[in-house]
């Protein structure tokens, strides 16, 4: 156990109000999660999400700034201040905003309340992938090969470092993520003008100019796996996920199990990770996302928060993630053991987007009519409704749409039905692109990589 | 609490910082011994209008909501004051403090913006409210 958890576990960290610090459909998650543990809860919006519904069903709900992100959602002081007026015991960040920001954990516990997530120097090193890479090693968490250091300066040794990894590999901002401050290099000719240049850009954009390298994957898998801590040293994991359906690096379809990997490869892999959440005193929920081709994972970042995709696991392994999660931040332990832990059946999710289909382009406006789809194994996570107005300001993820079913196959079709059912008008959504890859028969054998879906929308456009 | 010194420019400064990135206008800080006022620039960009025009229509008598500019617990009179301030209707000044939103013992001056008739106050005494909620109604003059 480390210090950290010592604190917390002999600490009395239980609350009745937890403020959320998030909007949509994840404001909305948390909101009946805090209901059902019978707390109260505090929704904080911007002036543009001031006639959200869930509103209505939180305690108090307080627009805290204007719709600019910056000034509302991502405006610590505000939400601090929101949290004092309004006597909150604890705060959930949900996802985005300011869910992976260890000076706002910090700022969270400082003013005497419990952050709903890990502590900031956990946040802090997994927000910086040379010391999150080093932890993964220290725990035996298989990484991309590469060393766990900074770049040097020297040419030379720059040099040597690519080759002893063999080509393509990977350049890549320390203090980056989700897919920016990354260049891949193909051959020794290119090295030094990508190196400079990506160097360049993580000094503007991150605000440090070190870099890493590492062996760069051409046809790998995301597959990502769920953990659960509490603060007196217990950890399990929930199954594994493959969200390899994207498009620039943002999750379309995720689902649970991963298809085609037997428990008894990833097993090890998980428990390396729960051995890092215990060196690292990591507390509540995580995901540890992972790169696999041929046969073997590679470590990429973890995410210290929780996950848009999370109710496919929670449906596979039939625990509330958010309820569990919570119930870790009150200090309590951890009622199941990993043996307890039992998957079932297959779950997929499809994120719908207020976007256009074809060009991806946001869209914002009023839902003039909806239709939801219902049934046995159907979840539907969303806060839109008939009339509700998509503002223009944010994220386009309007909901999310999940099946639960016994075999993989028998999901697909759920969802084929589930999707045929849903409609919504007045703004133009992605459905249309999730029906026709829950017809695309490379998908449904299951297995696709990262690039598949970009590779698919190109061909479809050539068409 | 401990005391934060507040003669040091850099605490000033970064108040100043977290007022305007909070899009709140002005902030009164009481120690016993002193008292600090800080004013974010009305024009600064970034700073919350105060101001909601309620009624436009030509030759009618405008109306003008002042809101919150930031969440908190509504005053309508300072707690060291030692009579609470008229109730509208009354004439008010530009400038003239209307009430405070309280957070903590941080009171934020609320103020009208043009002269006028104060004919209403909406928030009750006491009550949360957040950025944006109407708290008095001001009739302009013409």
């Amino acid at each position: 156990m480390t210090e950290g958890q010592k604190d917390r576990a002999g600490k009395d960290c239980r609350f009745d109000t937890v403020l959320i610090a998030n909007r949509g459909e994840i404001a909305l998650r948390i909101l009946r999660a805090c209901r059902d543990l019978g707390l109260k809860t505090v929704v904080v919006c911007s002036q543009a999400d001031r006639q959200a519904s869930y509103g209505t069903l939180a305690d108090t709900f307080l627009c805290i700034g204007p719709a600019s992100a910056g000034k509302s959602y991502l405006n610590s002081d505000a939400i601090l201040l929101a949290a004092r007026t309004t006597g909150a015991g604890a705060v959930h960040p949900g996802y985005g905003f300011l869910s992976e920001n260890a000076a706002f954990s910090e700022a969270v516990e400082k003013a005497g309340m419990v952050f709903i997530g890990p502590t900031a120097q956990a946040i802090a090193t997994m927000g910086d992938k040379i010391a999150a890479k080093s932890a993964m090693i220290a725990a035996g968490v298989p990484c991309v090969p590469g060393p766990d250091s900074a770049l040097p300066d020297d040419r030379a040794a720059i040099e040597a470092i690519a080759s002893e990894i063999g080509y393509p590999v990977i350049v890549k901002a320390a203090g980056g993520g989700g897919g920016r401050g990354m260049r891949v290099v193909l051959d020794a000719g290119a090295l030094h003008e990508s190196v400079a240049l990506t160097r360049e850009e993580a000094r503007q954009a991150f605000g440090t100019p070190a870099l890493y390298m590492e062996k760069f994957l051409e046809y790998p898998r995301h597959i990502e796996i769920q953990v659960l801590c509490d603060v007196h040293g217990n950890a399990i994991w929930l199954g594994h996920r493959d969200c390899s359906m994207q498009r620039r690096h943002q999750k379309v379809i995720e689902e649970a199990p991963a298809p085609g990997i037997a428990y008894d490869i990833i097993g090890p892999v998980a428990e390396a990770c729960l051995k890092a959440c215990r060196q690292i005193g990591y507390r509540g929920v995580g995901t540890f996302e992972f790169l696999y081709e041929d046969g073997s994972f590679y470590f990429i970042e973890m995410n210290t928060r929780l996950q848009v995709e999370h109710p496919v696991t929670e449906m596979t392994s039939g625990i509330d993630i958010v309820q569990a999660q919570i119930k870790a931040a009150q200090g309590i332990a951890l009622d199941i053991a990993q043996s307890d832990v039992k998957i079932d059946g297959h779950a997929f999710e499809c994120r719908i987007n207020a976007e256009d289909p074809d060009t991806f382009l946001a869209s914002a406006g009023t839902i003039t009519a909806l239709k939801l789809p219902s049934g046995p194994g159907i979840r539907v996570d969303t806060h839109v409704h008939a009339g509700y107005k998509v503002p223009p300001y944010y994220d386009s993820l309007i909901g999310k749409l999940i099946v639960h079913a016994p075999t993989r196959a028998e999901a697909i079709a759920a969802m084929r039905t589930a999707l045929a059912e849903t409609e919504i008008e007045g703004i133009s959504t992605n459905l249309p692109l999730l029906r026709a890859l829950f017809d695309d028969d490379g998908f449904a054998a299951g297995g696709t990589d990262i690039h598949y879906l970009e590779k698919w929308l190109k061909r479809r456009s050539a068409s | 609490m401990s005391a934060v010194d507040f003669s040091d420019p850099a605490t000033i400064a970064f108040l100043a910082a977290a007022l305007q990135a909070a899009g709140v206008d002005g902030i009164e800080i009481e120690q016993p011994a002193r008292k600090v006022r800080i004013v974010v620039e009305r024009d600064a960009p970034g700073a919350a209008p105060l101001v909601q025009t309620l009624q436009t229509s030509p030759g009618a008598t405008q109306l003008e909501a002042v809101t919150a500019p930031m969440a908190g617990i509504f005053d309508a009179n300072h707690p060291d004051s030692p009579a609470p301030s008229s109730e509208p209707p009354r004439e008010v000044g530009a400038g003239e403090t209307l009430g405070f939103i309280r957070v903590g013992s941080v009171l934020l001056p609320v103020k009208a913006s043009r002269p006028g008739m104060l004919t209403g106050r909406v928030a009750k005494d006491g009550a949360v409210v957040g950025y944006g909620d109407p708290l008095f109604e001001i009739e302009l003059r013409p």
